[in-house]
């Protein structure tokens, strides 16, 4: 069976003049038939990682174990892997059916008939089936996205890896070809690489998620951990939609404050000892607007979502999100009290960014239905 | 970053502000005195743009010298050409061809040549003449040979010049790019140098390692192969220019996704480099059996079609029917033809090499 073990893998790109680091020392255990998210932002390495264990780019230093074997210095035909790319490289002169079946006829023992039958299957599974005989070009980009899964999964490879394949979609589409690609991947029991830079795919879809940045990787775990207990403060901000709101805080005994008179009492001082300032990070959710309070912000704008609303709001300055339930909506300009539970706070060391404290509310999540097997 | 502090908070800030000062200032018109120069030139214009009233097809008049030109120069010709392909040629006109009397003016067409109509004399004329099948398969000969060796060699060195391994692309794309901006006749006349039997350079090479004189102008097959050579010599690098621009091009996932797929790299070249490059291909291919067609300086300067008559091709029997010999129309006849073949050509390869 094909899991994945990254060792200490470094890539720098050496163009002669300049050193360019990649990816810096890089270590992961991917088990077999696990989903993995690599997220992170642009030019943080993720692409280059996954490159990587493609066989496109050759490794600085470090290994690259599929199951058992080291394929480090493997050529990516040699691999056993497939990749669907972010803009599909479907072949644009070969009809559907021979884009799919290419992989089969260059690298397999097939007979044609056998190609044609396996094809066939792959095309059903995806609901192609009426678009085999057509060109790429004719087809939608739902539709080549399909074509580049097909092309993927037909060869029945020991690993799959995937380069935003969703971010050219629209996303409506994107949502949909999320859940179909997560169930298929579910069905084939095959080890799972994916890329994106939008965190909102990464927690939707990933067994566990892996955030990097600047080369490094940050954290791996599953999207709840990672939500809940990051790291660091670049994790926190990362993960999350709306964004985790960050402010600077002097540290005086049990109280925290910050700009624009916010003041927050803490019962517990150990995360805070020896810090005379760190960063506070209190998710929108988490920030409840009460009658009178401490803290007070004005509202810049209200973004109703129907089933929430989105307050802006600025604090001295410093803007404040919060998600609230629907019934409350503050006029603009106006000025809101807000609070919330200690539990549900984060605090960063000002300096390195790390946690030091992060949510400590449970949350139980109760299991609901039976599994099938 | 991770240690991102306040800072990053209030230069978000000031961000803002500038854009929301911005947005107030481009709605309004400047008003200081002192306006740059080039300010008051673009407000000039677009209140004289505003004020000027939309002429009514005007777009014909901007484009009316090319059609003016080209009726003159381009397409007057051709018709005068077909016109006069059934015709002998006299002289040059005398008297008019049509007047007319408007009074106080009076226009005259004078005839431009004195003509006799032959009808399809001329085309019968020339299937019966053995210097013209001799030209065609001069020209034939050339280009069968020329064509498939130019095209290969540049379709060879641009592959090489496009690998990633490749240094000095730059430097050696300029060089093999540099014949090309050779004058016709000043490199015909190198070549001529160079092949000459007794002083030249490359006699006395072959002569160096012990191979007698190659009779490279005197010799019916070495002169055509002469003609060849430097054809190609001229013409590689052009070709492999557009040939480079070709290969550039292709979408580098391509070769990615055909690498996973287990192609090696001939089954990349197959599947990917050669689907993905013929439009180019094509188009480099039309234009040259084009070109080789229309071969006329080299062999003038080098061989001067000789040695008899072997290396003379079709357009340079057509400039010594009309212009050595004055014979318009028989010319003209021959030029029909001429035009004729290579257009069938063109079509031939666009089928073939241009479905979808």
């Amino acid at each position: 069976m094909s899991g994945i073990n990254i060792t200490e893998l470094d890539k720098v790109y050496d163009s002669g003049t300049e050193k360019v680091v990649a990816v810096e020392d890089l270590s992961i255990e991917i088990n077999h038939g696990e989903f993995l998210v690599l997220v992170g932002p642009s030019g943080c390495g993720k692409s280059t990682t996954l490159r990587c264990l493609a066989g496109l780019e050759d490794v600085t230093t470090g290994s690259i174990q599929f199951g058992d074997e080291d394929v480090t210095d493997h050529r990516a035909s040699e691999r056993d892997v497939a990749m669907v790319f972010q803009n599909y490289a479907l072949y644009p002169h070969m009809t559907v059916r021979s884009n799919i079946g290419f992989g089969l006829k260059l690298s397999t023992k097939l007979t044609g008939d056998e190609i044609e039958q396996q094809v066939e299957d792959v095309a059903e599974m995806l609901g192609i089936s009426e678009l085999l005989n057509e060109k790429p070009k004719a087809l939608s980009g739902g539709q080549q996205q399909r074509v580049a899964l097909g092309r993927a999964i037909v060869r029945e490879p020991s690993v799959f890896l995937m380069d935003e394949p969703l971010s050219n979609l629209d996303a409506k589409l994107r949502s949909d070809m999320r859940t179909e690609l997560q169930e298929l991947q579910a069905d084939l029991d095959v080890t799972t690489v994916y890329v994106t830079h939008d965190q909102t795919e990464a927690m939707a879809m990933g067994d566990r998620i892996a955030v990097m940045d600047g080369g490094v990787l940050q954290q791996v775990g599953p999207p709840e951990e990672v939500y809940r207990s990051p790291v660091n403060q670049f994790v926190a901000d990362f993960i999350g939609s709306p964004s985790i709101n960050l402010l600077s805080a002097d540290v005086e005994g049990e109280t925290l404050r910050g700009p624009g008179g916010f003041t927050y009492e803490i019962d517990d001082t150990e995360p805070v000892a020896g810090h005379d300032r760190v960063r506070v990070g209190i998710r929108p959710e988490d920030i409840t607007v009460v009658d009178s309070g401490q803290n007070t912000a004005d509202v810049t704008v209200v973004e109703p979502m129907g089933n929430e609303n989105f307050l802006y709001m600025e604090m001295d300055g410093h803007e404040l999100t919060a998600r609230v339930d629907p019934a409350i909506r503050p006029a603009e300009e106006t000025q809101v009290s807000f609070d919330f539970r200690e539990a549900a706070l984060y605090l960063f060391d000002a300096k390195t960014g790390d946690a030091l404290k992060t949510k400590t509310d449970t949350v139980d999540p109760a299991v609901v239905g039976t599994t099938e097997d | 970053m991770a240690t991102s502090d306040e800072t990053d908070d209030r230069v978000g800030q000031a961000y803002r502000r500038r854009i929301r000062t911005k947005i107030r200032t481009a709605t309004r018109r400047s008003r200081r005195a002192a306006r740059p120069v080039w300010d008051r030139v673009r407000f000039a214009r677009q209140d004289l743009t505003a004020a000027t009233p939309a002429l009514p097809r005007v777009a014909y008049l901007f484009i009316a010298p090319f059609f003016l030109l080209f009726s003159v120069f381009l397409a007057f010709p051709v018709f005068y050409t077909l016109y006069l392909s059934f015709f002998e040629y006299q002289g040059v006109g005398q008297g008019s061809l049509f007047w007319i009397d408007l009074g106080p003016v009076y226009i005259e067409i004078p005839q431009i040549a004195q003509l006799n109509f032959v009808g399809l004399g001329n085309y019968a004329r020339l299937l019966g003449n053995d210097l013209f099948w001799q030209s065609m398969f001069n020209t034939s000969y050339i280009l069968v040979i020329q064509v498939p060796l130019m095209i290969g060699l540049a379709l060879a060195l641009a592959l090489a010049l496009n690998a990633s391994f490749m240094r000095f692309k730059g430097v050696f794309r300029t060089a093999i790019a540099l014949p090309v901006s050779a004058n016709l006749v000043a490199y015909s006349t190198v070549f001529l140098l160079l092949f000459n039997e007794q002083l030249g350079f490359l006699n006395y090479v072959l002569a160096g390692v012990g191979l007698g004189p190659v009779p490279w102008l005197t010799d019916g097959f070495w002169a055509r192969n002469t003609i060849i050579a430097a054809v190609t010599w001229r013409w590689t690098g052009y070709n492999m220019i557009i040939l480079l621009a070709g290969l550039q091009t292709i979408p580098q996932q391509l070769y990615e996704a055909a690498e996973i797929d287990g192609a090696n790299r001939w089954e990349k070249f197959r599947y990917v480099t050669l689907p993905q490059l013929k439009p180019v291909f094509l188009f480099v291919v039309v234009l040259s059996t084009i070109g080789t067609f229309k071969l006329f300086a080299e062999p003038y300067v080098i061989t001067g079609g000789g040695p008899t008559n072997s290396t003379i091709t079709i357009v340079q029997y057509i400039y010594r029917q009309a212009f050595v010999n004055f014979n318009l129309g028989y010319a003209s006849a021959l030029t029909v033809v001429f035009v004729a073949v290579v257009s069938v050509f063109s079509v031939i390869q666009i089928k073939i090499g241009g479905e979808d």
